[in-house]
């Protein structure tokens, strides 16, 4: 019979072989790097310093009548377009409701007050590459004995800030006082990204995710911290898994609120167009399909729907950013309406984009 | 040659004397009714349409007057708007950025320093009202239109009424160089006065001075529609329509509806709906052998290298119409808000759509082709009006439904066409694949230069295509 003739073995042999080499070359390709590279940059004006100063300086944020004054002047001079009849936020931010908004903040927010609350935490900045770093660094105001701090750094995305934290933190530095389980206790550092906020932006192209990790990794080991925590939502995220990549034997731990498919592959494509029906096959909880299918309807129509944003400020952010840098109700819309939208997308059928809720 | 459907034979029984007969009659009506079928032609439902606010009123006839106008300004707006200019707020470029990411604020600022201390609006409305300016009330909304009539007539000759129209960010200004080139072709060199035209430019509702739609669901049928009636009102029945941008796709549509009214569609731009599986395997084959799908010479230059031209070029392109699409009135808010931000946003397509190349300049190539003042006119007609809002809603009002599904898509165009391809558009739509939307095209130009704004960029070129074309289309 074949299996036993000469020319059967010599077969055999060859599948063998082909079979071995295969199985290698599977085996190998699926060794990967354990690290991403450091990315060293400089993004300060012009050239290099020669001498960096590393020393971190306490900051206070502050306001000036001048600031409050010009606020105002944009405000007052607002200019609102009309909705469509019926339109509530299917069109965008509902001006009918921008406009109360705007009453309210020129009538009854108070920036003196709300610039004490945010001092309430201690901030600092420090120089990094180049620019400088703002970041809040909280200590538990206790701590039980024999038990130390954990050193956690939250990264906040956009359209938010380092002031996301701000409810979070007392519940993570002094859970006992919050009716938490006070097993673990956390020091948090929440930094600003470069470009947002009171931290520097930078002045050279190319400043992505990987950048903003190594500046956050420089600034927790000048804090000291050769081991910590970091938690990431929006872009929080990627920065924080890049910084999981690049230096994995000092993140402890990495906590993400946001994570999304970077690479798609041919598996994940499958999994899409067969997951409704075969879930158990693609590793699917009930959840999952529950959240994830019609997927035309919940992924595609929904993506496209909502990442006009990402699109314009993926190509011309210069563009798209000049306007809102000078109207404040502009700048208000385009952010609000991200609040409304991705809380619930629910809320685009309301008046008033659930705002307030 | 008519088929012999019975050879002459003296064999033939009784029988099929009579049944071939009746054959023939039968195979014979079926093919008539065949060939006059396929010569109907499918034209797209003109319907009707409310924009007004509120709810259409049951009684009384619309206002049908047209009423003269004419653009004014105050010394509050001027000073307003001079206030908000000196107190805009500007971010720095990133170092080498020139106009990769955007409009350069740092030449932005030249602009706006031209804009507060040079630029006289007082001066650019009483160009504005060079023109007759009309308004009239249309499905519940003021309709803005200019109206030039040529000064001189020679002997005999028809005048040809020509609806040009604009499309974002522009506006009727666009026209107001090559209206005198229309006009009177005559007195500017252009031919012997043998066709001249009466032109019609009106701004789509929600731009510049046109009233924007109440109503949502303004899309470029309702508005073909209401051009419609607005030609009619000016006692037309044929007439020439021109257009690129959204000008393109609603005279496009015009000629759907009421092929029998439009003599002629001339477009700058052709817009093709979603590619197809011949469409996509033509562009691979295309690269290597372009003759064997119907590729001039000329369109591989424009379309290849494809992933580059065509895909990546339109992605880094298409950002400002995927929000607009989604969330204009989120976009626009700040931009009514801000002239300097507006002046970024609008400006920034003068540049990139005159020329791709204008990108890597640091002043984004603008006053290469375009002054200053002619430039920020235009941006005054959506800063006065305060429409920038309402322009961006047409976008999404036409592109938020499946492109496949609309109404258009699946009829063509039969009515003669002169299609003009300027270089620097941003798109290139061969002949080839024109050929399978608009069934007559009479003159497919490709210009030597100029961009997508055509009509302001290089209004010879364009007037002397447009003639070229209308000649055609008379002498058959």
């Amino acid at each position: 019979d074949f299996c036993s003739s000469p020319a059967g073995i010599m077969l055999l042999e060859v599948f063998l072989v082909l079979g071995t080499v295969i199985i290698y070359f599977l085996l190998s390709r699926k060794k990967e790097e354990t690290f991403l590279p450091l990315k060293e940059g400089w993004w300060g004006k012009g050239q290099r310093d020669t001498e960096e100063d590393t020393t971190i300086r306490p900051f206070k944020v502050e306001t000036t009548e001048e600031e409050l004054s010009d606020l105002f002047r944009r405000l007052d001079q607002a200019r609102f377009t009309e909705p469509l009849e019926n339109s509530c936020f299917h069109y965008g931010t509902n001006s009918k409701y921008l406009r109360k908004v705007v009453s309210y903040w020129k009538n009854q927010f108070n920036w003196k007050k709300q610039v004490e609350v945010l001092n309430k935490y201690p901030q600092f900045k420090t120089k990094i590459q180049g620019i400088d770093v703002h970041f809040v660094h909280v200590k538990p105001p206790r701590l039980p004995e024999g038990q130390s701090a954990k050193p956690l750094l939250m990264v906040h995305g956009w359209p938010g800030s380092f002031y996301e934290f701000y409810k979070i933190i007392p519940l993570l530095t002094d859970p006992a006082s919050h009716g938490l389980s006070d097993e673990h206790i956390f020091e948090v550092i929440c930094p600003s990204i470069p470009g947002y906020g009171f931290s520097e932006a930078p002045h050279k192209k190319g400043f992505d995710s990987v950048s903003a990790a190594s500046v956050f990794y420089e600034l927790m080991l000048r804090l000291g911290f050769k081991e910590f925590y970091t938690q990431g939502g929006d872009c929080g995220w990627l920065i924080c898994t890049n910084l999981a990549q690049i230096a994995p034997s000092h993140v402890k731990g990495l906590h993400l609120n946001l994570a999304l498919v970077t690479k798609m592959g041919f598996i994940h494509l499958l999994s899409i167009l067969l997951g409704r029906y075969l879930p158990g096959l693609f590793g699917f909880q009930d959840e999952d399909v529950r959240r994830m299918f019609p997927f035309l309807k919940k992924g595609l129509y929904k993506m496209l729907l909502e990442s006009g944003y990402a699109h314009i400020q993926a190509t011309k952010p210069d563009t798209v950013g000049c306007g809102l840098n000078d109207s404040p109700v502009g700048l208000a819309a385009y952010i609000l309406e991200k609040f409304s939208t991705w809380t619930d997308l629910e809320f685009r059928d309301l008046e008033d984009g659930g705002l307030e809720r | 040659q008519t088929i012999l459907w019975f050879p002459r034979s003296f064999e033939y029984s009784q029988k099929n004397a009579v049944l071939l007969p009746v054959a023939a009659l039968g195979v014979g009506g079926i093919l008539v009714y065949w060939l006059r079928s396929r010569h109907k032609i499918k034209t797209i439902e003109m319907g009707d349409g409310w924009w007004g606010s509120g709810e259409r009123p049951l009684k009384g006839k619309e206002d049908e007057s047209i009423r003269p106008f004419k653009i004014e300004t105050s010394d509050q707006e001027i000073e307003d708007l001079h206030r908000r200019l000196e107190r805009a707020r500007y971010a720095q470029p990133l170092e080498g950025a020139a106009f990769d990411y955007g409009f350069n604020s740092n030449y932005l600022q030249k602009v706006v320093a031209y804009w507060r201390n040079q630029f006289d609006w007082r001066k650019q409305v009483e160009v504005l009202n060079k023109y007759p300016h009309f308004h009239t009330t249309i499905e519940g909304i003021d309709i803005h239109f200019i109206h030039v009539k040529p000064s001189y007539v020679p002997h005999g000759r028809a005048v040809q009424p020509l609806l040009m129209v604009h499309g974002w960010p522009g506006s009727f200004y666009e026209f107001y160089k090559i209206i005198p080139l229309l006009t009177e072709p005559a007195r500017h060199g252009l031919n012997e006065g043998d066709v001249v035209f009466e032109v019609i430019c009106p701004s789509i509702p929600g731009y510049g001075f046109s009233e924007a739609p109440h109503q949502k669901g303004f899309d470029t049928i309702a508005t073909a529609r209401i051009f419609h009636k607005l030609m009619n009102r000016l006692g037309f029945k044929e007439y020439y329509v021109q257009g690129g941008d959204w000008g393109s796709r609603i005279t496009t549509n015009m000629s759907q509806m009421l092929p029998q009214s439009v003599k002629g569609l001339h477009l700058n731009v052709v817009f093709l709906g979603s590619p197809n599986l011949r469409q996509m395997l033509s562009v691979m084959i295309g690269a290597y052998v372009p003759w064997l799908v119907g590729f001039t010479r000329e369109d591989v230059q424009r379309m290849y290298p494809f992933m580059q031209k065509n895909i990546y070029n339109v992605l880094q392109e298409s950002g400002y119409l995927h929000i607009q699409a989604t969330k204009p009135d989120t976009a626009g808010c700040g931009l009514n808000d801000s002239p300097v931000g507006l002046a970024a946003y609008i400006l920034e397509k003068f540049s990139t759509w005159t020329d791709k190349s204008f990108l890597h300049k640091n002043d984004g190539g603008l006053e290469s082709k375009y002054t200053l003042d002619e430039l920020l006119t235009n941006v005054m007609i959506y800063w006065v009006t305060a429409s920038i809002v309402s322009s961006m809603r047409y976008y999404k009002e036409n592109l938020s439904k499946d492109p496949a599904l609309s109404l258009d898509a699946r009829i063509g165009v039969h009515v003669p066409t002169g299609i003009a391809a300027f270089p620097q558009e941003i798109l290139h739509t061969p002949h080839v694949w024109a050929k399978k939307i608009f069934s007559n095209i009479v003159t497919f130009s490709y210009m030597p230069r100029g961009g997508h704004f055509a009509a302001f960029e290089e209004p010879r070129l364009l007037a002397e295509d447009i003639i070229h074309f209308v000649r055609k289309v008379e002498k058959l």
